[in-house]
Formats: structure tokens, C-alpha cells, sequence
């Protein structure tokens, strides 16, 4: 699904420039569950930005679906972010003057969908994450770990194949955390593909494989022999 | 994104900072309202000044003695103070000929002192032919006009103005009376309705009227003209009848080269497009005024928005990272400055117009002056396009810089 190839990323600073990102080789298929983990300034933000369509790569490919993103136009692009990913952020990024609803909807205004046929799919995304009672709130109102749900609808209502999620348990307390990577494990098992960034390892564990970055390169990459859950059901 | 949805976005961006769209549309309100009562007094004032030209009568043409330098705007020298003598009984004569020209009075103007009883005070006098009644339009509050046979016999008879009947005679039915102008006496045989100022700054209710042919001999003493007051065939061009008269005065002056012209002819209807063309100008004048302010208020919007698009960087971002195209982005903002000069428009002409009844209310009732009510559609039009223009004009700069923003930066900005 994602294959990228000797990826790069320099960005000019205010003295030298910066190789945020240096000739990075990996693939990830459908149905995985990769966290990327790292030290803050290792890139790993740089790759999911690249990953996600949100910024373009100086040099080396990146192959989506077996297209060559390079010749996707800014249009295209933009299409991309809207149907084929969803993004959960660290800082939750809602329009908190907005209702719940307001927010879910924004991106199935973008992919042209009807006014009468978009209401089914909002409230079934709002539902999923379990914030049915809450749909008309304010988004500027629910507590953290409401918000980061809403986020998930969000991210959900288009039915993207990939959801990116970038240090989405962050701004969180520790129970909205693990509920937060549970609602992402349980849409990985699902069958969709997610993609985490985070600098916890306790985070990181939930995914079954593990791409760490340091100092823009891809240090290793190995799966997670027994899912953290799994081991927890076996002793059970 | 449809029409639909990207309103609904705007005006919800618009509603999350409410008080600052108020105050940003105040800007707006204030430049149409005056667009739109500047424009309108403008109107108002066009047409009282054309209605009065108009009161003087229709399709009129008035001779005055004397050349004219310059172009057919300058005026004549008789209106400058100068005595030319070169109008006569005989142009009368020749032109009566003329089928372009229905009615024509001759007209000299004095002053004298005007005595009946104890009241007595001065007043200008005009010599007329009975014709004159008809080419003015005038309506007689009471009596009659003097008949072309009492021109001829010069009788002394005279018509009063208005304000002239109530000083000398009071509440007295002046019919009948006699009146003393200068040394002879009048008999008062008509009195004018109220007819206001007329042509030369005359005040026609302060005047007698009286036969031309005592008011030159026994008055004044001449055999020329002032002025030759003339109705014109309606069926007729301005410009023919112009030619018309040119052609019998130069016949009658024996004038053959055009340059040494001794009268000068000006028609009512070139004074009215003068007057109109000048109170346009008026108009213009006032209503650039007024655009300034609109300029000003759409310079505020643009500040607005501007300040507005650097604090909502994130909710850009976010968009992008949503699927929001630059495009969307770029209609999106420039919507929110239209929509903010649509309501300061329509809010606007709102205000404007309810200034300009206002205007009127006060006007109508504490100056007699007939002020009209004027609340010109074209108006109301320009204003509603202006201030949508005004919201694409000023709107597009920060919308545009809104559209550039990278998605990626704009998630980053704190």
C-alpha cells in the first residue's frame, strides 16, 4: 500500500539547512498497524507529514497504492488527505466553536457529498466513537479525551483506507489515552491500516510493528513479536 | 464544495467572532447610507431647480438685444447691465409670421414706487403683450389678464402679483382699484396666483404687469426691448426654430455676416440641460464624496480580515488536512468579506433611505421651497453593487493569503 523509497526531506533553516529526513526505505501493507517512534527533532513528524500528503518530499519515492505521489497535483493532493487518509493530532485540532456534528461533517463538505445523504454517515461516525448523546455540543466543551474521539469520527467519516495518528494520546490523561489506542486497535482489527506516530513506548506497543527514527534515518524496524493485549489475554 | 455549504461556512466563521463582524460591517453601513442620501439629495436638488425653470412656462425662447461673445453659455450683454437697443417693434411684426412660433411677448422691466391709500412701496414693473399671460403659464388668483386690444390702446390697466395685492390693498379686493405707478395712475384689473421666482431673478409676487406700449412710452420713455419671450411650436426642433428666428432677425437688422449678430437667442430647454448637467456634476461630486468612506470601510475589512486569517491559521491548516483544496480555501474567506459587505449594503441602504425621509420630512415641512421626495432606484442599485464589489475588491488579498498557507505549517502555528 505504501512503499517509499530512499525518502528525503531538507528544510532551509535560518543558519544551515536541515536534513530532516535522510534516504528513509520501508513498506507498509494494508491491514498493518505501525507506530513510528523517535526522539522529538528525529523526523518522525517530517514522515508522516510525507506519508499523509500534507508535504512533499525533496528527493527519493513514495509510492501509494503503486502511485507515484510526485506527479499528484496540489488538487490531487488535497482529494488524497480528504478521501483516502483521516488524522487524528495531537492537539485535537477541532473548531471548538462548532458543534460535534460541525466538526465531523467538515470533511464530507470538502468531498462533495450531498447535504441529505451526509447526516448518516456523521452520525454514525459520532456514534462509533461513543458520543451519540454528545452530537450537538460544542466541541469546544467536551473534556479531552471526548475530543480526541470526535477527532477519530472525524478522521472516520469518509472511510479512509489509512488513519494517521500523531501523538494522539499526547494531550491526554492516562485513562482517555488507553481508551483513545483502544478505539485505534479495535478499527485495526477492522482491517484498517494505522499509522502512529508517538515518542511513548507504552503507546508505541499497541501497534504490531515498530519503525523507530533517529536523526532523520530509520534506525530499525521490527515487528512486535506478542501484541501487548494479546499478552495480556494470555494471562489471563 | 457547493454554493450551499460554502455560505454556511462562512457565515458560521463570520458568527464565532461576532462583535468584530458588527463593527467591521459598521464601516460599510456608514459609506452606503451616504451613497445612498448624497445621491438622493442630489436628485432632490435637480429637480427643484429644473421644476422652477420648468414653472416659467414650456418650449420657450427668449431674444435678448445684443451679441454674444463666446460660446451659447455666456450670457448676453443686456443681462450684464448694458443697454442695446437693436430690439424693436418690427422683429415682432416679422415674427409673428413665423408657423415654428406659437405665442411671443415683448417685455421691458422697471422699478417705480407703487402707491394706493397710505401703503405704498417699490416694486418692479414689466411691460407685456397679452400673449405674455399664456407664455408663463400664469394662473390669476382673481380678475383677468389684459386682452391684446388694451395693448394696442395702451389702457392703463395692470396685474398684480401676489405679496404686492396683500401690502397695498391688505385684505381689500384690489379689482377695480385704482394704483399709482410713478406719476400715473392704474386700474387693477387681475391678480397673479402665487407664482414665486421667475426667469432674471425677478419675483413674480411683487410685480405689476402692465401693457408694454404704456409701460414704453409713458414709463419708461424707449422704443426698444428688454427681452422677446417666445413659445415655440412643440412640433418643432429647438434647434429649427432657433435657425428660424436667426434667419427673420437677420432680415429684419439687414445683418448679413453671421459675426456681427446684434441679438442673441437662448432656449429654455438648453438652460434645462445646463441645469441638469450641472446639478449631475453636483451629484457625482457628493456621491465620490461619500465612496470615499466606502473605500475607507473596505480598507477596514480588508484589516479585519487579514488579522482574521492569521488567527485562524490552524482552522486553515485543519481544513487542508481535510481535503480543503486552495481553491476552496480562497472562496471560503473571500465569501466571509462578501458576506460582510452584503449586510453593511443592505443594512446601509436600510439606514440611507430611512435618512432620506427623514430629509424630506424636514425639508417639506420647514422650507416652502418644494423640496421633492427623491430616492432614486439607480441608487439603491449602485449601492448593493458597490458594496459587493467592495467585498471582492478588498476581500481577495486576504483570502488569497489565506489559500497559500501551507497545510503543514498552518497545523504547526501556535
Amino acid at each position: 500500500m505504501i512503499a517509499v523509497r530512499d525518502l528525503s526531506k531538507d528544510y532551509s533553516g535560518e543558519e544551515a539547512v536541515v536534513h530532516a529526513l535522510r534516504d528513509v526505505t520501508f513498506t507498509i501493507e494494508r491491514g498493518e498497524f505501525v507506530s513510528i517512534m523517535g526522539p522529538s527533532g528525529s523526523g518522525k513528524s517530517t514522515l508522516l507529514h510525507l506519508l499523509s500528503f500534507l508535504d512533499r518530499p525533496t528527493s527519493g519515492t513514495y509510492l501509494f497504492n503503486g502511485k507515484n505521489v510526485a506527479e499528484l497535483s496540489d488538487e490531487d493532493l488535497a482529494r488524497m488527505r480528504n478521501k483516502a487518509v483521516g488524522f487524528v493530532f495531537q492537539a485535537f485540532n477541532l473548531l471548538s466553536r462548532s458543534s460535534v456534528y460541525e466538526n465531523v461533517e467538515i470533511p464530507l463538505l470538502y468531498s462533495g457529498l450531498p447535504f441529505g445523504e451526509r447526516r448518516a454517515y456523521v452520525e454514525a461516525a459520532v456514534v462509533s466513537v461513543g458520543l451519540g448523546s454528545k452530537i450537538r455540543t460544542e466541541a469546544g466543551r467536551l473534556s479531552g479525551g471526548e475530543k480526541q474521539r470526535v477527532a477519530i469520527a472525524r478522521a472516520l467519516v469518509n472511510n479512509p483506507d489509512i488513519l494517521f495518528a500523531d501523538e494522539p494520546t499526547g494531550n491526554l490523561d492516562s485513562a482517555s489515552g488507553l481508551q483513545v489506542m483502544k478505539i485505534l486497535e479495535s478499527l485495526n482489527k477492522e482491517g484498517r491500516t494505522v499509522i502512529l506516530v508517538t515518542h511513548e513506548v507504552n503507546t508505541a506497543k499497541f501497534a504490531k510493528r515498530m519503525l523507530k527514527i533517529r536523526d532523520g534515518r530509520l534506525e530499525s524496524d521490527e515487528k512486535i513479536a506478542i501484541h501487548i493485549n494479546e499478552l495480556k489475554e494470555r494471562l489471563k | 464544495m457547493s454554493i450551499k455549504d460554502l455560505l454556511r461556512t462562512a457565515f458560521l466563521g463570520l458568527l464565532h467572532a461576532k462583535t468584530r463582524s458588527l463593527l467591521t460591517i459598521l464601516g460599510i453601513v456608514i459609506g452606503i447610507a451616504s451613497v445612498i442620501l448624497l445621491m438622493s439629495i442630489g436628485k432632490s436638488a435637480e429637480k427643484l431647480i429644473l421644476d422652477q425653470v420648468q414653472g416659467v412656462g414650456s418650449n420657450l425662447v427668449f431674444i435678448f438685444p445684443g451679441a454674444t461673445k463666446g460660446s451659447r453659455l455666456s450670457s448676453p450683454p443686456s443681462v450684464q447691465g448694458i443697454i442695446t437697443k437693436t430690439l424693436v417693434e418690427g422683429d415682432i411684426k416679422e415674427l409673428r409670421k413665423e408657423p415654428s412660433i406659437v405665442r411671443i411677448s415683448p417685455q421691458v422691466m422697471g422699478q417705480a414706487r407703487l402707491v394706493y391709500g397710505n401703503n405704498d412701496l417699490n416694486a418692479s414693473y414689466a411691460g407685456v403683450s397679452a400673449d405674455y399671460f399664456l407664455i408663463r403659464g400664469f394662473t390669476l388668483a382673481s380678475g383677468r389678464g389684459f386682452a391684446e386690444s388694451e395693448v394696442l390702446s395702451s389702457s392703463r390697466v395692470a396685474v398684480i402679483g401676489a405679496e404686492l395685492a396683500k401690502t397695498l390693498f391688505g385684505e381689500e379686493s384690489p379689482i377695480n382699484k385704482s394704483v399709482r405707478i410713478k406719476n400715473s395712475s392704474f386700474r387693477v384689473i387681475g391678480v397673479l396666483g402665487p407664482e414665486g421666482i421667475g426667469p432674471f431673478g425677478v419675483d413674480q409676487d411683487n410685480i405689476a404687469i402692465i401693457p408694454i406700449t404704456v409701460a414704453q412710452s409713458q414709463l419708461l420713455g424707449v422704443e426698444h426691448y428688454d427681452v422677446i419671450l417666445l413659445q415655440a411650436n412643440s412640433e418643432y426642433q429647438t434647434d429649427f426654430v432657433r435657425s428660424r428666428i436667426t434667419s427673420v432677425l437677420r432680415h429684419t437688422h439687414h445683418v448679413s455676416d453671421p459675426s456681427k449678430d446684434d441679438f442673441t437667442i437662448r432656449a429654455q430647454e438648453e438652460l434645462l440641460s445646463l441645469l441638469s448637467s450641472i446639478t449631475s456634476i453636483l451629484t457625482i461630486f457628493l456621491t465620490s464624496i461619500a465612496c470615499i468612506s466606502l473605500v475607507v470601510g473596505g480598507i477596514g475589512i480588508m484589516n479585519i480580515m487579514l488579522v482574521s486569517v492569521i488567527e485562524r491559521t490552524r482552522e486553515i491548516g485543519l481544513r487542508k488536512a481535510l481535503g480543503a483544496t486552495n481553491r476552496d480555501i480562497l472562496k471560503q474567506f473571500l465569501l466571509e468579506s462578501v458576506i460582510l459587505t452584503f449586510v453593511g449594503g443592505v443594512v446601509g441602504i436600510a439606514i440611507g433611505s430611512l435618512l432620506v425621509v427623514l430629509v424630506y420630512l424636514i425639508l417639506a415641512n420647514f422650507s416652502a421651497s418644494g423640496w421633492a421626495f427623491a430616492l432614486p432606484l439607480s441608487a439603491v442599485g449602485i449601492a448593493a453593487l458597490v458594496s459587493a464589489g467592495v467585498g471582492v475588491v478588498f476581500g481577495i488579498y486576504p483570502a488569497s493569503e489565506a489559500s497559500k498557507k501551507s497545510p503543514m505549517e498552518a497545523l504547526r502555528y501556535e
